[in-house]
């Protein structure tokens, strides 16, 4: 018997439906717009600011195309562009100091080495803004205001850098290719090609950082562009970087990205718990509705009609309730630029995300269709015989919306993980390990239900029993509340456990012992200088370590331009081409751990002792041959011990240690590291090294470790965030799952009442039952939570980890506190309701 | 008889299981009611009334027997077709209306025509709430309505479609004597002006006295099948 689908009745039904339902409607809302706003929020931020990004990619490059390396570029580079026309800028960066003699101050500089071209695109913004960068000449710089203020210099003041006298004749306001957010060593100083000649910084050649802008022809098309890079890219791909324009700042839109896919991931996380809720929210309204949908199967509806009926009311609802995240995400782009409004650069970004909110939109309405399939699938079982007997047996639901709901719901998650993160390993990874979770969250809520069935009676009062007796009642909704309280106590908590032990690391980052300056290009001749002043300026635990430069030439006989061709990996091509740094010692430092060979055990062989990660990452062990080329003349060392190395002591460290008497003779400079005990020190230190010894650059560590934890802090406050998200979406599903079984409560309610307890009474009654409930998801959410920000980090990050098991009752109490103030306040019609008008019906 | 019968039930039994034990609800019942019939079902609680009512309705199955309902072996039929006989050719009232409580008066007696797409449902619904004396309460949701109203809105919604069977299941139990009288009067009226077969359950020996026909159920079992004399 076929029938057409009556679309009408269907849709006229399901406007009708959407009366009377607006504790349904606050609950669903409420469980998917905090989902929403989560996920529209991240990615209108990201976009808003990738978008400002895009739109201004040819200045942000000052060029149309950028070639960078960390060596001199080669001579012949331009023939890549064959016969097109073009102009090139060549720029150096390093960092440097600059010392105001009279003011005896001096400050780490980003130097920026630039011939009058530059920029081909954006603006340099000097003040006076007349200025340009012809004015640099030989003897001009021009500085960021903020070093004009911290070595108190005045336009016209001498400044040295680097052994030479320059006059401040500009300060910088703005500079096309550099982002305010990237991170820096100091302020920006402007200097020409003439005036790194009369500095003794080219001695400096292995901390250069070289660059060709390009600026070609109008008509080159970003098409174009692209072939042209990607061409170079592959010839000299090892270690030229090539950018175009049409792809800006590439490794700030990487690391946005990276950020998006993680903070998107956190984000659907909470629009998945709303999904829970709504599944909460369905089954009870669903179990409310069980004599509607017996008398509309009575009148004629077809199982999957009824059905249609309440998705559609679904759908709507979730439209409502994604709509409502989505104003609520697209606004935070807004509120983000109030407190950081260097994250959107020059205004241009355009903090209107459409394209985000209905993405989101989108995420939220199939969230809440996926969630509600199984608890819609309950329509099939209602008999329309129970329009005349409530008790009448439940019917069979076919195989198909029996295993079609959870396989959709699988699906529908790992789509939903895949358009977040944009990957499908990533994506299967988070489905299968929250499906795993929501599994064992599951069977500890059932095993908590089938103890506190056991928990023998008449002892504990008559409270405590009935709040242990509505825990353990089978259909009473129970153990969809813990699995979803659980899971966001479990993703709050891991959040803080992990953010507090990385915060701990960075504090820790610091040891008394370590040191907090290192000092760089010490000439061999400086060095007794140097020693003098770190001893004289109060200088502890003083290292110093000889380096000298080198290439990788052969390994085992092969030549390295080989092994490269062979090789697929950027990071191994690196490992090869990269400037290697070489050092001699006798004893290996106490941050050493020697676990294969024997250190200097082989006579007669010239010996090297490889750290055992880059070792692997080379292709060599114990036995292996190198040659390097140190500045034009082969050495050939025989690897004879491989070492760990423990790289967060901030020792002085090297992948290669070469035997003494072998690199002795060739030309080399120093590093040295020391620890001062304050910051006035470590000023005073610099000042007096940039006067005797320009070219020495001092690094404070200080001052980046700060940088790095501002940066940490930002993503940490950004995790935060989200994961606030995700408890007060766990909240609103336990008040949604207390207020939809409204019913169910307010017969209980006025039943309790007629058995001669009070008011205050079922207040009591009540509250004990969501503090159990509460107690139980935060109990089992923390020990979750336990496990897996171990698991990550000691497994992941390799950090040592005590598990703070005092978690574990924190979280269970703040759980039944905020357990026992959503329920009461969604039982409060229960609660008011007279009892002669319950059960009278 | 004249025709054949539109609904006929053969060997109908239920039985139901509670623990270990089986309940026998019906035995072997063997019935036939024909077109335009208005028969009563008697019986005292327990008797098995309501049951037999949904077993002829396809509402519930039978453990075995079979039932033939407007030419259609139900037996053969899966959970949609059986709603797919119903919508539109049998109607219901049941003892405790059972209306959607969001629905107001009118929509209630919309859904079966908007089910089966009858034009002009609109002007139908208000017709038979008019025919019913609500046509002042059609905006009105059960929950303001009385007890007779809310039953007089279920009438309305079982006749509105003219459906071929009606089923109405202790009509009058949850209403005062005056008021199921009044409910009764209409529900013969509007069955005798559209010709449809009406078996209705009941207890009340005056309400089944109204009928062409009473079948007496006890302990599961046909006691007593016994036709009105023809009004003279």
């Amino acid at each position: 018997m076929k029938a057409a689908f009556p679309w009408r009745a269907i849709l006229a039904a399901v406007r009708r439906e959407s009366r009377g339902s607006r504790a349904r409607l606050v609950f669903f809302t409420g469980c998917l717009s905090v989902g929403v706003a989560a996920v529209v929020g991240v990615g209108a931020l990201v976009g808003a600011v990738e978008g400002g990004l895009q739109a201004e990619t040819r200045e942000l490059l000052a060029a149309d195309l950028k070639v960078s390396a960390r060596r001199p570029l080669p001579d012949d580079l331009d023939e890549f562009l064959g016969e097109r026309p073009f102009r090139r800028s060549n720029v150096l960066e390093l960092a440097a100091m600059a010392l105001h003699a009279e003011a005896e101050a001096s400050r780490l500089v980003e130097l920026k080495v630039v011939d009058e071209l530059y920029p081909f695109y954006g603006d340099l913004v000097l003040d006076p803004p007349e200025r340009t960068t012809a004015d640099l000449g030989d003897d001009a710089i021009f500085a960021a205001p903020e070093l004009g203020l911290e070595l108190g210099l005045e336009l016209g003041d001498t400044v040295s850098i680097g052994g030479a006298d320059f006059r401040v004749a500009g300060w910088v306001e703005d500079e096309p290719d550099r982002l305010d957010f990237a991170m820096t060593l100091g302020p920006r100083v402007f200097v020409g090609h003439g005036g790194l000649a009369r500095t003794n910084l080219s001695k400096a050649q292995n901390r250069l950082r070289y660059r060709a802008l390009y600026a070609l022809d109008e008509t080159t098309t970003d098409d174009e562009l692209d072939a042209l890079a990607e061409e170079l890219d592959e010839k000299e791909g090892e270690y030229l970087s090539v950018d175009a324009r049409s792809e800006a700042q590439p490794n700030v839109g990487r690391a946005l990205r990276r950020v998006r896919d993680f903070l998107g991931l956190v984000a659907l996380l909470s629009l998945l718990l709303g999904g829970i809720g709504v599944a909460q929210i369905v089954r009870a309204w669903m179990v409310g509705r069980t004599r509607d949908i017996a008398v509309m199967r009575s009148l004629g509806y077809r199982a999957i009609e009824v059905a249609a009926v309440y998705l559609g009311h679904v759908l709507l609802l979730a439209a409502l309730g994604s709509l409502v995240g989505a104003v609520l995400g697209a606004s935070v782009p807004w509120i983000v630029r109030i407190w950081a409004p260097e994250l959107f650069r020059g205004g241009a970004a355009n903090l209107w995300q459409p394209l985000a909110a209905l993405r989101g939109i989108g995420l939220g309405v199939a969230v809440a269709l996926f969630f509600s399939l199984s608890p819609l699938g309950s329509i099939w079982r209602v008999p329309p015989a129970a329009v005349l007997r409530a008790e009448a047996a439940p019917l069979r639901v076919p195989l198909l919306v029996r295993w079609g709901a959870p396989a959709a719901l699988f699906v529908g998650v790992l789509l939903s993980a895949w358009s977040q993160a944009g990957d499908w390993s990533v994506a299967a990874s988070f489905s299968g390990g929250l499906f795993v979770l929501t599994g064992l969250l599951w069977a500890g809520a059932r095993g908590a239900a089938a103890l506190c069935a056991r928990v023998p009676r008449g002892r504990l009062g008559p409270y405590l029993e009935h709040g242990l007796a509505a825990l353990a009642r089978p259909g009473a909704g129970a153990v969809g509340a813990i699995v979803a309280l659980g899971l966001g106590a479990m993703v709050l908590v891991s959040m803080f456990l992990v953010e507090d032990r990385l915060q701990e690391t960075l504090r820790g980052a610091l040891p008394e012992d370590a040191p907090t300056l290192f000092l760089v290009d010490i000439q061999p001749d400086q060095w007794a200088g140097v020693e003098t002043l770190l001893d004289e300026g109060g200088a502890r635990s003083v290292d110093s370590t000889p380096v000298v430069m080198a290439r990788m030439r052969e390994i085992d006989g092969e030549d390295v331009n080989e092994l490269v061709e062979r090789s697929d990996e950027r990071r191994a091509r690196w490992v090869f081409t990269r400037e290697q740094r070489l050092t001699w010692m006798d004893e290996l430092p106490e941050d050493n751990v020697i676990v294969a060979g024997e250190l200097w055990s082989v006579p007669d062989v010239d010996e090297v002792s490889i750290e055992v990660d880059f070792a692997e990452d080379l292709g060599v062990g114990v036995g292996s041959t190198l040659t390097l080329d140190v500045q034009g003349i082969p050495v050939t060392l025989r690897v004879t011990s491989l070492r760990e190395v423990d790289w967060q002591g901030f020792g002085i460290n090297f992948f290669l240690v070469v035997e003494p008497g072998v690199l002795e003779e060739a030309p080399h400079f120093r590093i040295a590291a020391a620890g001062m005990d304050s910051v006035d020190g470590e000023y005073a230190l610099q000042n007096a090294i940039s006067a005797e010894h320009p070219n020495v650059t001092m690094l404070r560590i200080r001052p980046i470790l700060e940088k790095i934890a501002a940066a940490l802090e930002r993503l940490a406050f950004g995790v935060r965030a989200l994961a606030a998200f995700t408890i007060v979406t766990g909240l609103v599903i336990l008040a949604g799952a207390v207020g939809s079984t409204a019913l169910r409560r307010t017969r209980e309610a006025a039943l309790l009442k007629v058995l001669g307890v009070t008011r205050s009474g079922v207040v009591r009654l009540f509250a004990i039952e969501y503090a159990l409930t509460g107690a139980v998801a935060g109990a089992i959410g923390a020990l979750g939570a336990l496990t897996l920000s171990w698991a990550f980090l000691e497994q992941v990050l390799e950090l040592e980890t005590e598990l703070p098991w005092i978690a574990i009752p924190v979280t269970a109490l703040a759980a039944a506190v905020l357990s026992i103030v959503s329920g009461l306040a969604a039982s409060g019609r229960a609660l008011r309701v007279q009892p002669v008008e319950t059960l009278r019906g | 008889m004249s025709s054949n019968p539109q609904i006929e039930c053969l060997a109908l039994s239920k039985e139901l299981r509670s623990g270990a034990r089986t309940l026998t609800v019906l035995d072997s019942v063997d019935l036939a009611i024909a077109p335009g019939e208005l028969a009563a079902i008697l019986g005292p609680s327990g008797s098995g009334k309501s049951t037999l009512l949904g077993l002829m309705a396809g509402l519930d199955r039978p453990t075995r027997g079979s039932v033939r309902l407007l030419g259609q072996e139900l037996e053969t039929l899966g959970e949609d077709e059986l709603a797919l006989l119903r919508r539109g050719r049998v109607g219901f009232v049941f003892q405790s209306f059972h209306l959607l409580a969001n629905l107001t008066a009118l929509e209630n007696v919309l859904v079966p025509l908007e089910l089966t797409g009858q034009p002009r449902a609109r002007e139908r619904s208000l017709e038979v709430l008019e025919q019913v004396g609500l046509g002042d309460r059609l905006e009105h949701y059960p929950s303001q309505l009385s007890g007779g109203e809310q039953q007089r809105v279920a009438v309305a919604r079982a006749f509105a479609g003219r459906p071929e069977v009606l089923f109405a299941d202790e009509p009058t139990g949850n209403l005062d004597s005056e008021t199921g009288s009044r409910v009764l009067d209409l529900l013969l009226e509007l069955q005798g002006a559209e010709g449809t077969s009406l078996v209705l359950v009941t207890h009340d020996p005056q309400v089944a006295a109204r009928a062409d026909r009473q079948i007496h159920l006890f302990g599961g079992r046909v006691v007593r099948d016994e036709r009105a004399a023809p009004a003279s």
